[in-house]
């Protein structure tokens, strides 16, 4: 599943990123690499915020349809 | 490579650290008030500086590099910082101590701008910032740890409280040399191999000091294998050897651009493990609960629309009490002139010529506080990112990021910070497009030009009982300034500037109560500023413009013949032809003229205009002159609520700011842009105009 899938309030471990290498770089950069821990925290219109090792971050559907994740346990 | 140790002075030391890591509040605590603003060469970001004592040393140089995430800079603020420390900038020479501030309720992000810090083999001094937000996040770290981990002194601040400042000085004093470790972090075994062959190649053939190597090494394992060609500065046997690692390291299943990052993360993870200890549970937080609700797919639209009502709501509501306070201080000192001087053209001139010029734009202090107050708060309370991604959608529908939200709100107060703002976007074509139409979004300068034309047209009415008729044509010009700029953009990035859509990410800072002070510092610096133009620009056209509509005299006739003969007269009727079509007079061709010094010069002039015509004086508003204007051929109202309609949107669309183009030039480091842009905007701002004009004939509003 995507981060998209990902319900309010749940944790889950990032597998892979996809899309363009730049992003990938920025993502990983801002926390988003393989296998960290994020928590959605809410969603918005055609966006979502997450916890990223204690940062939020928001970030726009079309990106988050690029991060693949997991259950985290 | 640096030479070990030594007692060298201490000449330049460099602060960096990631954006919101509170650099800037811990520049202000270092350097007191020894500080400068300037911009570093060919791109303009700014540039601070500022000088420490060290003790027993001479003063030392301290500069305040623009925040980022990483040393492979994303955008152009974070390019500057990138080639300061790898010492690649020819205008400033690299730093001989580094001081990293790292937000310390943030560490495990932060400490992947440090390592990669650590590897240029720099002097380094941790800052770690912020540690009273940590402790009360739940989180305390142990120092000693950490500075033991990472082979660098490591100094707990409070910068906003100027704790732990005095230990940091001593610390940069003692730092003269790098991190006895290098490259803590550790890569797969295969990866590491490779890396190191590739290290001693480019140290051999290119001649790298060994931590730069590192760091091209790593960029060139990483690079897209398609684009190495192009890399022509390497010599072949580099690219070759470059090219079989990466087919090697593809076969071996490795992603490249992820292992590197990873294994940063992974060494970062085991430090913080080691020096992290969770004094709290994870609760959930004040921000969680609030940013469900501002941020919701529902209400956070409702709540973001809601409060741009209550900011137009509050300018043309509440200002009106403080606007008629200052009004009436104006009256009655023009009141007490009359009254202590005798009549002659000394008198006329204080009077109508300063006085009325400057009355007539400081009345619209309150206003543009307002719009500074709520732009303010935005920024302090940390909404404004908020509002990004809540825009997010609607930008990303024109083919630009809720990134560009940001500049563009900050234009409704003036372009320039806006574009300055623009310094983030990470995408050059994005940054072009947003540059572009940041100055079609209403600046508050333009305010007093829309406040003006709608007491002098626009009826007072009220609409479903809430809203005021004058209220709503004023959010319509804000609407249609931004309207114009979504589609302008969409526009430029559907053809000049076409590119791959933006995606956005940005980092959301905890939500906080606004400090009062600064906002209060804030608003106090922006009336300093504007009163200050009123008593200089201001007051100076409207004398010169007082003498130019005075003189020269023609005896007998009405004073409106008076002015229709004056200097002013015949410049208004030389330009008179080329506006007639939009359904201007002359004078508001005048005023059209003097704007270009700053568009509220507009209103000052048509005060001494409209002054120096009306025989009685003071007792008729100006508003209402401009109302009684009748034409001298026919009798009719020369001006009508058409008129004003037009001009209005004339001003909306019209690029009539210099120093707006002298930021534009500078941002983009070249004539062209600015350029383009005063083209398409005139062409604009006169098109729809006219049209607009046409469309009311026909309509019969004209009449």
């Amino acid at each position: 599943m995507t981060l998209n899938d990902v319900p309010i309030g749940a944790s889950v471990r990032i597998r892979r990123l996809g899309g363009r290498p730049e992003m990938s770089v920025r993502l990983r950069e801002l926390g988003f690499c393989e296998n960290a821990i994020i928590r959605c925290i809410s969603r918005g219109y055609g966006s979502i915020i997450c916890e990223v090792s204690h940062t939020r971050v928001g970030l726009d559907s079309t990106l988050a349809r690029r991060i693949h994740v997991s259950q985290s346990e | 490579m640096r030479d070990s140790g030594g007692n060298a002075p201490i000449r330049i030391i460099a602060l960096v650290g990631n954006p919101n890591s509170g650099k800037t509040t811990l520049f202000n605590a270092l350097t007191g008030l020894h500080q400068k603003v300037g911009n570093y060469p060919g791109v303009t970001v700014e540039r601070k500086e500022g000088s420490i004592r060290l003790e027993g040393d001479a003063d030392s140089t301290i500069l305040d590099l623009p925040g980022t995430y990483s040393l492979m800079p994303g955008s152009p603020d974070e390019e500057i910082a990138t080639e300061i420390l790898l010492r690649k900038a020819t205008h400033t020479p690299g730093p001989d101590v580094v001081v990293c501030v790292v937000d310390a309720s943030h560490l495990e992000r932060n400490l992947y701008l440090v390592s990669q810090i650590i590897d240029q083999g720099l002097p380094v001094v941790i800052a770690l910032n912020m540690v009273d937000v940590a402790a009360r996040a739940g989180f305390s770290i142990n120092a000693k740890n950490l500075s033991h981990e990472l082979g660098v002194p490591v100094i707990p601040t409070v910068a906003s409280k100027g704790e732990g400042v005095a230990q940091l000085t001593q610390a940069i004093l003692n730092t003269r040399t790098p991190s006895a470790k290098r490259q803590l972090w550790r890569l797969p075994e295969t990866v590491q191999k490779e890396t190191e062959e590739l290290v001693g190649i480019l140290r051999n053939v290119h001649r790298l000091p060994a931590p730069q190597a590192l760091h091209e090494a790593i960029s060139l394992l990483t690079t897209e294998s398609s684009l190495l060609d192009r890399l022509d500065r390497y010599a072949p046997e580099v690219l070759a050897h470059v090219r079989k690692d990466h087919q090697k390291l593809d076969f071996l299943g490795y992603e490249r651009r992820a292992v590197f990052v990873e294994s940063r993360y992974a060494w970062i993870r085991s430090v913080c493990a080691i020096s992290v200890t969770r004094t709290g549970g994870a609760r959930k937080s004040r921000s969680d609960r609030i940013d469900a609700v501002l941020t919701h797919r529902l209400w956070g639209v409702v709540i973001f629309l809601a409060l741009m009502a209550l900011v137009f709501q509050a300018m043309f509501s509440w200002s009106t009490i403080p606007m008629d306070l200052i009004r009436k201080a104006f009256d009655g000192a023009g009141l007490w002139i009359e009254s202590v001087m005798g009549p002659g053209d000394l008198r006329e001139l204080i009077i109508h010529g300063g006085l009325a010029g400057v009355a007539a734009v400081v009345t619209f202090l309150p206003q543009i506080l307002f719009l500074f107050l709520f732009l303010g708060l935005l920024e302090d309370t940390g909404y404004m990112a908020r509002g990004a991604l809540i825009m997010g959608r609607v930008m990303a529908k024109v083919g630009l990021s809720g990134k560009s939200f940001i500049p563009l709100l900050s234009s409704f107060a003036c372009a320039i910070p806006g574009i300055m703002a623009t310094r983030t976007i990470e995408n050059p074509r994005d940054r072009i497009a947003t540059i572009l139409v940041a100055p079609l979004m209403s600046c508050s300068a333009r305010l007093p030009v829309y406040a003006l034309m709608i007491a002098a047209f626009i009826p007072q009415r009220s609409v479903f009982g809430v809203f005021s008729l004058a209220g709503i044509t004023m959010f319509s010009m804000y609407f249609l300034g931004l309207s114009m700029a979504l589609l302008m953009a969409w526009i430029f990035k559907k053809s000049l500037l076409s590119g791959a859509p933006p995606v956005f990410i940005i980092e959301l800072p905890p939500y906080h109560l606004p400090s009062i002070r600064s906002l209060l510092q804030l608003m106090w610096e922006r009336s300093r500023l504007f009163l200050r133009q009123a008593g200089t620009v201001i007051l100076g056209a409207s004398i010169v413009l007082w003498f130019l509509a005075t003189y020269p005299k023609s005896d007998g006739g009405t004073p409106a013949q008076n002015l229709n003969r004056s200097f002013v007269g015949m410049a208004g009727h030389a330009i008179e032809p080329l506006i007639q079509p939009l359904g201007f007079d002359w004078k508001i061709g005048v005023g059209m003229v003097t704007s270009l010094i700053q568009r509220e010069v507009f209103v000052s002039t048509m005060a001494t205009m409209y002054n120096v015509q009306s025989e009685g004086g003071g007792t008729v508003s100006l508003p209402e002159k401009i109302r009684q204007e009748k034409n001298p051929e026919t009798g009719a109202p020369s001006l009508t609520a058409l008129t004003g309609i037009c001009v209005m949107v004339y001003y909306v669309l019209a690029m009539q700011c210099f120093s707006t183009v002298a930021v534009v030039r500078r941002e983009t480091n070249s004539w062209r842009w600015p350029l383009f842009q005063i083209g398409y905007m005139t062409a604009l701002a006169y098109t729809v105009t006219f049209v607009v004009y046409r469309i009311g004939l026909v309509l019969g509003l004209g009449g």
